[in-house]
Protein backbone atom coordinates (compact mmCIF):
# COMPACT_ATOMS: atom_id res chain seq x y z
CA UNK A 1 0.00 0.00 0.00
CA UNK A 2 2.93 2.33 0.74
CA UNK A 3 4.74 2.30 -2.63
CA UNK A 4 1.83 3.32 -4.88
CA UNK A 5 1.03 6.16 -2.51
CA UNK A 6 4.62 7.39 -2.58
CA UNK A 7 4.78 7.13 -6.36
CA UNK A 8 1.48 8.92 -6.79
CA UNK A 9 2.60 11.68 -4.47
CA UNK A 10 5.80 12.14 -6.50
CA UNK A 11 3.88 12.25 -9.74
CA UNK A 12 1.46 14.71 -8.20
CA UNK A 13 4.27 16.99 -7.09
CA UNK A 14 5.86 16.75 -10.52
CA UNK A 15 2.65 17.51 -12.38
CA UNK A 16 1.12 19.84 -9.78
CA UNK A 17 -2.09 17.79 -9.52
CA UNK A 18 -3.71 16.55 -6.35
CA UNK A 19 -3.98 12.83 -5.70
CA UNK A 20 -6.40 11.02 -3.44
CA UNK A 21 -4.86 7.55 -3.44
CA UNK A 22 -5.79 5.74 -0.26
CA UNK A 23 -8.05 8.53 0.98
CA UNK A 24 -11.31 7.41 2.54
CA UNK A 25 -14.58 9.20 3.25
CA UNK A 26 -15.95 8.36 6.67
CA UNK A 27 -19.47 9.07 7.88
CA UNK A 28 -20.30 9.77 11.52
CA UNK A 29 -23.84 10.42 12.76
CA UNK A 30 -23.45 11.98 16.26
CA UNK A 31 -26.11 10.62 18.59
CA UNK A 32 -25.13 12.55 21.71
CA UNK A 33 -23.49 15.82 22.66
CA UNK A 34 -20.34 13.94 23.64
CA UNK A 35 -20.14 12.32 20.21
CA UNK A 36 -20.74 15.67 18.52
CA UNK A 37 -17.94 17.18 20.57
CA UNK A 38 -15.54 14.43 19.60
CA UNK A 39 -16.22 15.07 15.93
CA UNK A 40 -15.86 18.81 16.35
CA UNK A 41 -12.50 18.23 18.03
CA UNK A 42 -11.29 16.68 14.80
CA UNK A 43 -12.04 19.91 12.94
CA UNK A 44 -9.49 21.76 15.05
CA UNK A 45 -6.65 19.33 14.28
CA UNK A 46 -5.28 21.04 11.16
CA UNK A 47 -2.30 18.75 10.74
CA UNK A 48 -4.68 15.90 9.90
CA UNK A 49 -5.69 17.80 6.71
CA UNK A 50 -9.29 16.64 7.05
CA UNK A 51 -11.77 17.76 4.39
CA UNK A 52 -15.32 17.95 5.75
CA UNK A 53 -17.70 17.21 2.89
CA UNK A 54 -20.58 17.57 5.37
CA UNK A 55 -19.69 19.64 8.39
CA UNK A 56 -21.11 18.92 11.86
CA UNK A 57 -24.59 20.48 12.09
CA UNK A 58 -26.19 18.89 15.14
CA UNK A 59 -27.41 15.62 16.57
CA UNK A 60 -28.69 13.15 14.00
CA UNK A 61 -27.14 14.97 11.02
CA UNK A 62 -24.48 13.04 9.07
CA UNK A 63 -20.88 14.29 9.12
CA UNK A 64 -18.84 13.21 6.09
CA UNK A 65 -15.07 13.52 6.30
CA UNK A 66 -12.48 12.89 3.60
CA UNK A 67 -9.45 11.56 5.47
CA UNK A 68 -6.05 11.53 3.74
CA UNK A 69 -4.26 8.21 3.92
CA UNK A 70 -1.68 9.21 6.58
CA UNK A 71 -4.45 10.44 8.92
CA UNK A 72 -6.67 7.35 8.66
CA UNK A 73 -5.17 5.51 11.60
CA UNK A 74 -5.19 8.45 14.08
CA UNK A 75 -8.74 9.50 13.11
CA UNK A 76 -10.18 6.01 13.45
CA UNK A 77 -8.34 5.53 16.73
CA UNK A 78 -9.74 8.85 18.06
CA UNK A 79 -13.30 7.84 17.16
CA UNK A 80 -13.04 4.26 18.40
CA UNK A 81 -11.50 5.33 21.71
CA UNK A 82 -14.58 7.48 22.42
CA UNK A 83 -17.02 4.80 21.25
CA UNK A 84 -18.12 6.91 18.28
CA UNK A 85 -19.26 4.62 15.48
CA UNK A 86 -18.50 5.46 11.89
CA UNK A 87 -18.94 3.88 8.48
CA UNK A 88 -16.65 3.94 5.45
CA UNK A 89 -18.61 5.65 2.67
CA UNK A 90 -15.80 5.61 0.13
CA UNK A 91 -12.98 3.07 0.41
CA UNK A 92 -10.67 4.84 -2.05
CA UNK A 93 -11.44 8.33 -3.30
CA UNK A 94 -8.87 8.12 -6.11
CA UNK A 95 -10.63 5.08 -7.57
CA UNK A 96 -13.81 7.13 -7.91
CA UNK A 97 -11.93 10.03 -9.45
CA UNK A 98 -10.29 7.73 -11.98
CA UNK A 99 -13.64 6.21 -12.86
CA UNK A 100 -15.09 9.68 -13.47
CA UNK A 101 -12.15 10.61 -15.70
CA UNK A 102 -12.68 7.52 -17.83
CA UNK A 103 -16.36 8.27 -18.09
CA UNK A 104 -15.71 11.84 -19.14
CA UNK A 105 -13.30 10.77 -21.83
CA UNK A 106 -15.79 8.20 -23.08
CA UNK A 107 -18.56 10.77 -23.46
CA UNK A 108 -18.85 13.16 -26.37
CA UNK A 109 -16.65 15.76 -24.70
CA UNK A 110 -13.65 14.04 -26.25
CA UNK A 111 -12.48 15.98 -29.31
CA UNK A 112 -13.87 14.48 -32.54
CA UNK A 113 -11.41 13.35 -35.19
CA UNK A 114 -12.94 15.25 -38.08
CA UNK A 115 -15.86 17.50 -39.00
CA UNK A 116 -17.94 14.48 -40.02
CA UNK A 117 -17.67 13.08 -36.49
CA UNK A 118 -18.47 16.46 -34.91
CA UNK A 119 -21.79 16.53 -33.06
CA UNK A 120 -23.85 19.33 -34.65
CA UNK A 121 -26.80 18.46 -32.42
CA UNK A 122 -25.13 19.58 -29.22
CA UNK A 123 -23.85 22.80 -27.71
CA UNK A 124 -20.09 23.11 -27.52
CA UNK A 125 -17.39 24.95 -25.60
CA UNK A 126 -15.15 27.63 -27.08
CA UNK A 127 -12.24 25.20 -27.38
CA UNK A 128 -14.41 22.67 -29.19
CA UNK A 129 -15.58 25.28 -31.69
CA UNK A 130 -12.07 26.62 -32.28
CA UNK A 131 -10.91 23.03 -32.79
CA UNK A 132 -13.76 22.50 -35.27
CA UNK A 133 -12.58 25.51 -37.28
CA UNK A 134 -9.05 24.15 -37.51
CA UNK A 135 -10.31 20.75 -38.63
CA UNK A 136 -12.53 22.34 -41.29
CA UNK A 137 -9.62 24.33 -42.68
CA UNK A 138 -7.33 21.28 -42.60
CA UNK A 139 -9.92 19.23 -44.49
CA UNK A 140 -10.59 21.90 -47.11
CA UNK A 141 -7.44 23.97 -47.49
CA UNK A 142 -8.24 25.27 -50.94
CA UNK A 143 -11.69 26.55 -49.98
CA UNK A 144 -11.44 27.57 -46.33
CA UNK A 145 -8.95 29.72 -44.46
CA UNK A 146 -8.96 31.11 -40.94
CA UNK A 147 -8.25 34.80 -40.35
CA UNK A 148 -7.47 36.38 -37.00
CA UNK A 149 -9.04 39.83 -37.18
CA UNK A 150 -8.14 40.92 -33.67
CA UNK A 151 -8.10 39.90 -30.01
CA UNK A 152 -10.79 40.21 -27.39
CA UNK A 153 -10.51 42.16 -24.12
CA UNK A 154 -9.29 39.00 -22.37
CA UNK A 155 -6.89 38.41 -25.26
CA UNK A 156 -8.74 35.60 -26.97
CA UNK A 157 -8.25 35.41 -30.73
CA UNK A 158 -11.14 36.64 -32.89
CA UNK A 159 -11.38 34.23 -35.81
CA UNK A 160 -13.19 34.59 -39.13
CA UNK A 161 -13.50 31.77 -41.62
CA UNK A 162 -13.09 32.79 -45.24
CA UNK A 163 -14.71 30.66 -47.92
CA UNK A 164 -13.33 31.48 -51.36
CA UNK A 165 -12.77 29.76 -54.67
CA UNK A 166 -10.24 32.34 -55.76
CA UNK A 167 -10.13 35.77 -57.31
CA UNK A 168 -8.81 38.97 -55.79
CA UNK A 169 -10.94 40.70 -53.15
CA UNK A 170 -14.20 39.42 -54.64
CA UNK A 171 -17.52 40.98 -53.57
CA UNK A 172 -18.30 39.30 -50.28
CA UNK A 173 -20.98 38.27 -47.82
CA UNK A 174 -20.40 38.60 -44.08
CA UNK A 175 -22.20 36.49 -41.48
CA UNK A 176 -21.61 36.71 -37.74
CA UNK A 177 -23.07 34.66 -34.91
CA UNK A 178 -22.64 34.83 -31.14
CA UNK A 179 -22.13 38.57 -30.72
CA UNK A 180 -24.38 38.22 -27.69
CA UNK A 181 -22.88 35.30 -25.85
CA UNK A 182 -25.99 33.86 -24.18
CA UNK A 183 -27.68 33.32 -27.56
CA UNK A 184 -26.20 29.82 -27.84
CA UNK A 185 -28.27 28.61 -30.80
CA UNK A 186 -26.49 31.21 -32.94
CA UNK A 187 -22.90 30.02 -32.42
CA UNK A 188 -24.17 26.46 -32.85
CA UNK A 189 -25.87 27.47 -36.10
CA UNK A 190 -22.69 29.20 -37.25
CA UNK A 191 -20.81 25.92 -36.89
CA UNK A 192 -23.49 24.18 -38.96
CA UNK A 193 -23.35 26.92 -41.63
CA UNK A 194 -19.60 26.46 -41.97
CA UNK A 195 -19.94 22.75 -42.59
CA UNK A 196 -22.87 23.35 -44.94
CA UNK A 197 -20.89 25.74 -47.13
CA UNK A 198 -18.15 23.15 -47.50
CA UNK A 199 -20.65 20.40 -48.30
CA UNK A 200 -22.51 22.50 -50.89
CA UNK A 201 -19.23 23.30 -52.57
CA UNK A 202 -18.18 19.65 -52.63
CA UNK A 203 -21.53 18.59 -54.10
CA UNK A 204 -21.73 21.54 -56.50
CA UNK A 205 -25.14 22.58 -55.20
CA UNK A 206 -26.68 25.27 -52.98
CA UNK A 207 -24.16 28.06 -52.40
CA UNK A 208 -21.60 26.54 -54.79
CA UNK A 209 -22.82 28.92 -57.49
CA UNK A 210 -22.53 31.91 -55.15
CA UNK A 211 -18.93 30.92 -54.37
CA UNK A 212 -18.09 31.17 -58.08
CA UNK A 213 -18.26 34.94 -57.93
CA UNK A 214 -18.37 35.87 -54.24
CA UNK A 215 -16.54 35.13 -51.01
CA UNK A 216 -18.24 34.31 -47.70
CA UNK A 217 -16.83 35.46 -44.35
CA UNK A 218 -18.19 33.78 -41.22
CA UNK A 219 -17.36 34.81 -37.66
CA UNK A 220 -18.81 32.04 -35.48
CA UNK A 221 -17.85 33.24 -32.00
CA UNK A 222 -17.97 37.01 -32.26
CA UNK A 223 -17.79 37.46 -28.50
CA UNK A 224 -15.50 34.70 -27.15
CA UNK A 225 -14.97 36.27 -23.71
CA UNK A 226 -18.70 36.41 -23.14
CA UNK A 227 -19.11 32.90 -24.49
CA UNK A 228 -16.48 31.48 -22.14
CA UNK A 229 -18.25 33.27 -19.29
CA UNK A 230 -21.59 31.68 -20.17
CA UNK A 231 -19.92 28.30 -19.76
CA UNK A 232 -17.96 29.02 -16.62
CA UNK A 233 -20.00 31.44 -14.52
CA UNK A 234 -23.23 32.87 -15.88
CA UNK A 235 -25.26 31.29 -18.64
CA UNK A 236 -27.24 34.52 -19.04
CA UNK A 237 -24.25 36.78 -19.85
CA UNK A 238 -24.85 38.97 -22.91
CA UNK A 239 -22.16 41.61 -23.12
CA UNK A 240 -18.39 41.70 -23.57
CA UNK A 241 -16.16 41.33 -20.51
CA UNK A 242 -14.38 44.67 -20.55
CA UNK A 243 -13.85 46.51 -17.28
CA UNK A 244 -15.68 49.79 -16.95
CA UNK A 245 -13.67 52.48 -15.23
CA UNK A 246 -15.36 53.86 -12.16
CA UNK A 247 -17.78 50.94 -11.92
CA UNK A 248 -17.79 47.46 -10.48
CA UNK A 249 -19.98 46.36 -13.36
CA UNK A 250 -18.40 44.58 -16.30
CA UNK A 251 -19.11 44.56 -20.00
CA UNK A 252 -20.44 46.56 -22.91
CA UNK A 253 -23.33 45.60 -25.18
CA UNK A 254 -21.54 44.92 -28.48
CA UNK A 255 -24.77 45.64 -30.33
CA UNK A 256 -24.92 49.21 -29.01
CA UNK A 257 -21.25 50.04 -29.47
CA UNK A 258 -21.27 50.84 -33.19
CA UNK A 259 -20.94 54.34 -34.61
CA UNK A 260 -24.52 54.87 -35.76
CA UNK A 261 -26.63 57.03 -33.52
CA UNK A 262 -24.18 56.10 -30.75
CA UNK A 263 -25.45 57.03 -27.31
CA UNK A 264 -28.90 58.09 -28.53
CA UNK A 265 -32.09 56.75 -27.00
CA UNK A 266 -32.16 53.00 -27.30
CA UNK A 267 -29.00 52.27 -25.34
CA UNK A 268 -28.00 52.76 -21.73
CA UNK A 269 -25.24 54.95 -20.32
CA UNK A 270 -25.10 52.81 -17.19
CA UNK A 271 -22.29 50.21 -17.17
CA UNK A 272 -24.43 47.89 -15.03
CA UNK A 273 -27.13 47.59 -17.68
CA UNK A 274 -27.38 44.97 -20.40
CA UNK A 275 -27.64 47.61 -23.15
CA UNK A 276 -24.69 49.73 -21.97
CA UNK A 277 -23.23 51.33 -25.09
CA UNK A 278 -19.71 51.71 -23.77
CA UNK A 279 -17.56 54.81 -23.24
CA UNK A 280 -17.26 55.63 -26.98
CA UNK A 281 -18.01 53.96 -30.33
CA UNK A 282 -15.86 50.91 -31.14
CA UNK A 283 -14.43 50.86 -27.62
CA UNK A 284 -14.85 47.10 -27.72
CA UNK A 285 -12.12 45.19 -29.62
CA UNK A 286 -14.79 42.69 -30.70
CA UNK A 287 -16.54 45.53 -32.53
CA UNK A 288 -13.45 47.48 -33.65
CA UNK A 289 -11.95 44.41 -35.30
CA UNK A 290 -15.02 44.00 -37.51
CA UNK A 291 -15.11 47.72 -38.31
CA UNK A 292 -11.46 47.60 -39.37
CA UNK A 293 -12.03 44.46 -41.40
CA UNK A 294 -15.08 45.83 -43.23
CA UNK A 295 -13.36 49.12 -44.03
CA UNK A 296 -10.16 47.56 -45.27
CA UNK A 297 -11.96 44.90 -47.30
CA UNK A 298 -14.09 47.53 -48.97
CA UNK A 299 -16.12 45.11 -51.05
CA UNK A 300 -18.69 43.59 -48.72
CA UNK A 301 -22.14 43.53 -50.32
CA UNK A 302 -24.27 41.82 -47.70
CA UNK A 303 -23.83 41.84 -43.92
CA UNK A 304 -25.89 39.56 -41.71
CA UNK A 305 -25.64 39.57 -37.91
CA UNK A 306 -27.37 36.73 -36.12
CA UNK A 307 -29.06 36.81 -32.71
CA UNK A 308 -31.72 34.95 -30.78
CA UNK A 309 -34.51 34.85 -29.70
CA UNK A 310 -37.82 36.18 -31.11
CA UNK A 311 -38.06 34.85 -34.67
CA UNK A 312 -37.58 38.11 -36.53
CA UNK A 313 -35.80 39.32 -39.65
CA UNK A 314 -34.79 42.96 -39.26
CA UNK A 315 -33.25 45.66 -41.46
CA UNK A 316 -32.11 49.22 -40.60
CA UNK A 317 -32.73 51.50 -38.84
CA UNK A 318 -32.88 50.99 -35.11
CA UNK A 319 -31.65 54.40 -33.99
CA UNK A 320 -34.10 56.48 -35.99
CA UNK A 321 -37.61 56.14 -37.36
CA UNK A 322 -36.54 57.74 -40.63
CA UNK A 323 -36.99 54.90 -43.15
CA UNK A 324 -33.85 53.56 -44.79
CA UNK A 325 -33.59 54.74 -48.42
CA UNK A 326 -33.73 51.11 -49.60
CA UNK A 327 -36.59 50.25 -47.28
CA UNK A 328 -38.86 48.93 -50.02
CA UNK A 329 -36.32 46.56 -51.52
CA UNK A 330 -35.19 45.36 -48.08
CA UNK A 331 -38.80 44.78 -47.05
CA UNK A 332 -39.57 42.73 -50.15
CA UNK A 333 -36.36 40.75 -49.80
CA UNK A 334 -37.22 40.05 -46.16
CA UNK A 335 -40.60 38.71 -47.19
CA UNK A 336 -38.94 36.27 -49.59
CA UNK A 337 -36.33 35.21 -47.08
CA UNK A 338 -38.91 34.60 -44.36
CA UNK A 339 -41.10 32.59 -46.74
CA UNK A 340 -38.15 30.37 -47.59
CA UNK A 341 -37.35 29.89 -43.90
CA UNK A 342 -40.91 28.99 -43.10
CA UNK A 343 -41.16 26.50 -45.93
CA UNK A 344 -39.06 23.94 -44.07
CA UNK A 345 -40.72 23.48 -40.66
CA UNK A 346 -43.46 26.12 -40.66
CA UNK A 347 -41.53 28.39 -38.29
CA UNK A 348 -43.13 31.82 -38.37
CA UNK A 349 -40.99 34.95 -38.54
CA UNK A 350 -42.04 38.59 -38.47
CA UNK A 351 -39.98 41.16 -40.35
CA UNK A 352 -39.45 44.89 -40.68
CA UNK A 353 -37.09 47.64 -39.60
CA UNK A 354 -35.53 47.31 -36.14
CA UNK A 355 -37.30 50.35 -34.72
CA UNK A 356 -40.78 49.42 -35.95
CA UNK A 357 -40.53 45.71 -35.25
CA UNK A 358 -38.62 45.33 -32.01
CA UNK A 359 -37.65 48.59 -30.26
CA UNK A 360 -35.47 51.63 -30.64
CA UNK A 361 -31.83 50.58 -30.46
CA UNK A 362 -28.93 52.95 -31.05
CA UNK A 363 -25.37 52.06 -31.98
CA UNK A 364 -26.40 48.73 -33.49
CA UNK A 365 -24.36 46.72 -35.96
CA UNK A 366 -26.41 46.84 -39.12
CA UNK A 367 -27.20 50.56 -38.82
CA UNK A 368 -23.47 51.16 -39.07
CA UNK A 369 -22.86 48.68 -41.88
CA UNK A 370 -25.80 50.09 -43.84
CA UNK A 371 -24.48 53.62 -43.46
CA UNK A 372 -21.15 52.36 -44.77
CA UNK A 373 -22.95 51.52 -47.99
CA UNK A 374 -23.62 47.82 -47.39
CA UNK A 375 -27.15 47.82 -48.72
CA UNK A 376 -28.11 44.27 -47.72
CA UNK A 377 -27.67 44.63 -43.99
CA UNK A 378 -29.87 42.30 -41.93
CA UNK A 379 -30.22 41.05 -38.39
CA UNK A 380 -31.88 37.74 -37.59
CA UNK A 381 -33.46 36.80 -34.29
CA UNK A 382 -33.67 32.99 -34.38
CA UNK A 383 -35.86 30.52 -32.42
CA UNK A 384 -37.84 30.57 -30.28
CA UNK A 385 -40.45 33.14 -29.18
CA UNK A 386 -40.00 32.72 -25.43
CA UNK A 387 -40.88 29.18 -24.41
CA UNK A 388 -37.21 28.30 -23.91
CA UNK A 389 -35.71 31.61 -24.97
CA UNK A 390 -31.95 31.53 -24.60
CA UNK A 391 -32.06 27.94 -23.30
CA UNK A 392 -33.23 26.43 -26.57
CA UNK A 393 -33.05 22.63 -26.37
CA UNK A 394 -30.08 21.25 -28.28
CA UNK A 395 -32.29 19.10 -30.47
CA UNK A 396 -33.57 22.31 -32.07
CA UNK A 397 -30.11 23.44 -33.18
CA UNK A 398 -30.05 21.65 -36.53
CA UNK A 399 -33.67 22.46 -37.54
CA UNK A 400 -33.00 26.10 -36.63
CA UNK A 401 -29.79 26.19 -38.66
CA UNK A 402 -31.42 24.44 -41.62
CA UNK A 403 -34.35 26.81 -41.87
CA UNK A 404 -32.21 29.90 -41.30
CA UNK A 405 -29.85 28.78 -44.04
CA UNK A 406 -32.70 28.88 -46.56
CA UNK A 407 -33.32 32.53 -45.68
CA UNK A 408 -29.61 33.34 -45.85
CA UNK A 409 -29.43 31.80 -49.32
CA UNK A 410 -32.24 34.03 -50.54
CA UNK A 411 -30.36 37.09 -49.31
CA UNK A 412 -27.01 35.92 -50.72
CA UNK A 413 -28.51 35.08 -54.11
CA UNK A 414 -30.24 38.45 -54.27
CA UNK A 415 -26.96 40.21 -53.48
CA UNK A 416 -25.21 38.24 -56.18
CA UNK A 417 -27.93 38.99 -58.75
CA UNK A 418 -28.19 42.66 -57.86
CA UNK A 419 -24.56 43.73 -57.74
CA UNK A 420 -24.01 47.36 -56.91
CA UNK B 1 -57.18 56.07 -25.41
CA UNK B 2 -59.48 56.81 -22.52
CA UNK B 3 -58.90 60.39 -21.41
CA UNK B 4 -57.83 60.71 -17.83
CA UNK B 5 -57.85 56.94 -17.35
CA UNK B 6 -55.36 55.18 -19.57
CA UNK B 7 -55.03 52.94 -22.65
CA UNK B 8 -57.40 50.07 -23.27
CA UNK B 9 -56.62 47.15 -25.58
CA UNK B 10 -59.17 44.71 -26.99
CA UNK B 11 -57.60 41.37 -27.77
CA UNK B 12 -58.67 38.27 -29.66
CA UNK B 13 -56.33 35.46 -28.79
CA UNK B 14 -55.86 31.85 -29.78
CA UNK B 15 -54.52 29.74 -26.94
CA UNK B 16 -52.49 26.68 -27.82
CA UNK B 17 -52.12 23.77 -25.41
CA UNK B 18 -48.38 23.35 -25.07
CA UNK B 19 -48.78 19.70 -24.09
CA UNK B 20 -51.25 18.91 -26.85
CA UNK B 21 -50.13 20.85 -29.89
CA UNK B 22 -52.87 21.41 -32.40
CA UNK B 23 -55.41 21.79 -29.63
CA UNK B 24 -56.43 25.45 -29.58
CA UNK B 25 -59.11 27.47 -27.88
CA UNK B 26 -60.22 31.07 -28.49
CA UNK B 27 -60.04 33.75 -25.89
CA UNK B 28 -61.05 37.41 -25.76
CA UNK B 29 -59.57 39.90 -23.33
CA UNK B 30 -59.63 43.55 -22.36
CA UNK B 31 -56.50 45.08 -20.88
CA UNK B 32 -56.44 48.53 -19.33
CA UNK B 33 -53.07 50.16 -18.60
CA UNK B 34 -53.62 52.91 -16.05
CA UNK B 35 -52.38 56.36 -16.95
CA UNK B 36 -49.02 57.29 -15.48
CA UNK B 37 -49.05 54.45 -12.98
CA UNK B 38 -46.01 52.22 -13.00
CA UNK B 39 -46.94 50.58 -9.73
CA UNK B 40 -50.42 49.29 -10.44
CA UNK B 41 -50.96 46.21 -12.50
CA UNK B 42 -53.07 46.63 -15.63
CA UNK B 43 -56.72 45.57 -15.31
CA UNK B 44 -57.42 42.37 -17.16
CA UNK B 45 -60.74 40.76 -18.05
CA UNK B 46 -60.52 37.54 -20.03
CA UNK B 47 -63.07 35.04 -21.31
CA UNK B 48 -62.19 31.62 -22.68
CA UNK B 49 -64.51 30.36 -25.40
CA UNK B 50 -64.57 26.61 -25.18
CA UNK B 51 -63.19 23.98 -22.86
CA UNK B 52 -59.73 23.46 -21.51
CA UNK B 53 -58.43 19.89 -21.48
CA UNK B 54 -58.98 18.01 -18.23
CA UNK B 55 -55.78 17.39 -16.30
CA UNK B 56 -57.33 15.61 -13.30
CA UNK B 57 -55.32 12.37 -13.70
CA UNK B 58 -51.97 14.08 -14.09
CA UNK B 59 -52.72 16.56 -11.30
CA UNK B 60 -53.52 13.78 -8.85
CA UNK B 61 -50.43 11.80 -9.84
CA UNK B 62 -48.16 14.82 -9.36
CA UNK B 63 -49.79 15.77 -6.06
CA UNK B 64 -49.44 12.28 -4.61
CA UNK B 65 -45.88 11.90 -5.89
CA UNK B 66 -44.74 15.14 -4.23
CA UNK B 67 -46.63 14.45 -0.99
CA UNK B 68 -44.92 11.08 -0.66
CA UNK B 69 -41.35 12.33 -1.21
CA UNK B 70 -39.13 11.48 1.80
CA UNK B 71 -37.49 14.93 1.70
CA UNK B 72 -38.73 18.30 0.45
CA UNK B 73 -38.17 18.72 -3.28
CA UNK B 74 -35.22 20.95 -4.22
CA UNK B 75 -34.02 21.65 -7.73
CA UNK B 76 -32.18 24.27 -9.73
CA UNK B 77 -31.50 25.40 -13.30
CA UNK B 78 -34.65 24.30 -15.09
CA UNK B 79 -34.05 24.05 -18.01
CA UNK B 80 -30.29 23.55 -17.75
CA UNK B 81 -27.80 25.42 -19.95
CA UNK B 82 -28.53 23.05 -22.84
CA UNK B 83 -32.31 23.43 -22.64
CA UNK B 84 -32.91 20.07 -20.95
CA UNK B 85 -35.66 19.48 -18.38
CA UNK B 86 -35.64 16.09 -16.61
CA UNK B 87 -39.13 14.55 -17.14
CA UNK B 88 -39.91 14.35 -13.40
CA UNK B 89 -39.30 18.08 -13.11
CA UNK B 90 -41.52 19.06 -16.02
CA UNK B 91 -44.57 19.79 -13.79
CA UNK B 92 -42.36 22.04 -11.62
CA UNK B 93 -41.31 23.83 -14.80
CA UNK B 94 -44.92 24.23 -15.98
CA UNK B 95 -46.02 25.50 -12.58
CA UNK B 96 -43.22 28.08 -12.69
CA UNK B 97 -44.39 29.13 -16.10
CA UNK B 98 -47.94 29.66 -14.87
CA UNK B 99 -46.65 31.62 -11.87
CA UNK B 100 -44.44 33.76 -14.11
CA UNK B 101 -47.58 34.67 -16.07
CA UNK B 102 -49.06 36.12 -12.92
CA UNK B 103 -45.83 37.93 -12.02
CA UNK B 104 -45.64 39.32 -15.56
CA UNK B 105 -49.18 40.62 -15.28
CA UNK B 106 -48.49 42.29 -11.95
CA UNK B 107 -45.34 44.02 -13.23
CA UNK B 108 -46.16 44.90 -16.84
CA UNK B 109 -46.43 48.28 -18.47
CA UNK B 110 -46.90 49.12 -22.12
CA UNK B 111 -43.10 49.17 -22.47
CA UNK B 112 -42.21 45.80 -21.01
CA UNK B 113 -42.15 42.30 -22.42
CA UNK B 114 -41.35 39.50 -19.99
CA UNK B 115 -40.51 35.86 -20.56
CA UNK B 116 -39.52 33.21 -18.06
CA UNK B 117 -35.83 32.60 -18.84
CA UNK B 118 -35.12 29.87 -16.29
CA UNK B 119 -36.09 28.43 -12.94
CA UNK B 120 -32.93 29.27 -11.04
CA UNK B 121 -33.94 27.52 -7.84
CA UNK B 122 -37.01 25.85 -6.38
CA UNK B 123 -37.55 24.54 -2.88
CA UNK B 124 -40.65 22.82 -1.60
CA UNK B 125 -41.90 24.02 1.76
CA UNK B 126 -43.90 21.52 3.80
CA UNK B 127 -47.28 22.81 4.93
CA UNK B 128 -49.77 21.70 7.54
CA UNK B 129 -52.72 22.21 5.17
CA UNK B 130 -53.47 20.39 1.91
CA UNK B 131 -51.64 22.80 -0.43
CA UNK B 132 -48.23 22.18 -1.94
CA UNK B 133 -45.91 25.16 -1.52
CA UNK B 134 -42.93 25.90 -3.74
CA UNK B 135 -40.57 28.81 -3.15
CA UNK B 136 -39.06 29.70 -6.51
CA UNK B 137 -36.32 32.00 -7.68
CA UNK B 138 -37.27 32.65 -11.29
CA UNK B 139 -35.14 34.45 -13.85
CA UNK B 140 -37.35 36.76 -15.86
CA UNK B 141 -36.00 38.13 -19.13
CA UNK B 142 -37.29 41.61 -19.94
CA UNK B 143 -37.02 42.17 -23.69
CA UNK B 144 -36.77 45.97 -23.94
CA UNK B 145 -34.03 46.45 -21.35
CA UNK B 146 -32.64 42.95 -22.01
CA UNK B 147 -32.23 42.52 -18.26
CA UNK B 148 -32.51 39.07 -16.70
CA UNK B 149 -34.09 39.68 -13.31
CA UNK B 150 -34.15 37.24 -10.40
CA UNK B 151 -37.60 37.10 -8.86
CA UNK B 152 -38.69 35.38 -5.65
CA UNK B 153 -42.10 33.76 -6.12
CA UNK B 154 -44.05 31.62 -3.66
CA UNK B 155 -46.57 29.35 -5.34
CA UNK B 156 -49.32 27.35 -3.67
CA UNK B 157 -50.90 24.51 -5.61
CA UNK B 158 -53.68 22.02 -5.04
CA UNK B 159 -55.32 19.68 -7.59
CA UNK B 160 -58.77 21.20 -7.08
CA UNK B 161 -57.86 24.70 -6.00
CA UNK B 162 -55.24 25.23 -8.72
CA UNK B 163 -52.24 27.55 -8.56
CA UNK B 164 -51.96 30.75 -6.56
CA UNK B 165 -49.02 33.11 -6.15
CA UNK B 166 -49.00 34.07 -2.49
CA UNK B 167 -45.88 36.22 -2.61
CA UNK B 168 -43.70 37.72 -5.31
CA UNK B 169 -40.90 40.24 -5.28
CA UNK B 170 -37.89 41.16 -7.32
CA UNK B 171 -34.85 39.73 -5.53
CA UNK B 172 -33.04 42.57 -3.75
CA UNK B 173 -29.36 43.27 -4.53
CA UNK B 174 -27.93 43.36 -8.05
CA UNK B 175 -26.07 40.63 -9.96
Amino acid sequence: MRLPVLLAALVAVATCTETFVGHQVLRVVPKSDEELQKVQELQALEHLQLDFWLAPRGLGFPVDIRVPFPSLQPVKAHLEASGVSYSIMIEDVQALVDEEQTEMLRSSRRLPLDTNAFNYEAYHTLDEIYNFMDMLVAENPSLVSKLEIGRSTEDRPLYVLKFSTGGMNRPAIWIDTGIHSREWVTQASGVWFAKKIVQDHANNEGVASILETMDIFLEIVTNPDGFAFTHSKNRMWRKTRSKNSGSICVGVDPNRNWDAGFGDAGASGNPCMETYHGPYPNSEPEVKSIVDFVKSHGNIKAFISIHSYSQLLLYPYGYTSTPAPDQQELHELSAKAVAALSSLYGTKFKYGSIITTIYQASGSTIDWTYNQGIKYSFTFELRDTGRYGFLLPAKQIVPTAEETWLALKVIMEHARDNMY
Amino acid sequence: DIDGVGHKYYLELELEDVLDKGRTVSCTAEVLYHLGSKSTAPDVQATVQGELRSTEEADKEFYNRVRSLPKELVAENIPDSHGNVPPELEPIHLLAWAASGYVTWQNSTESTKFHLAQVKHVKQVKRSDEDLQFDYVLLLHEMVSQEVLPWEVTVLWHPQRGARVSRERRQPGHA
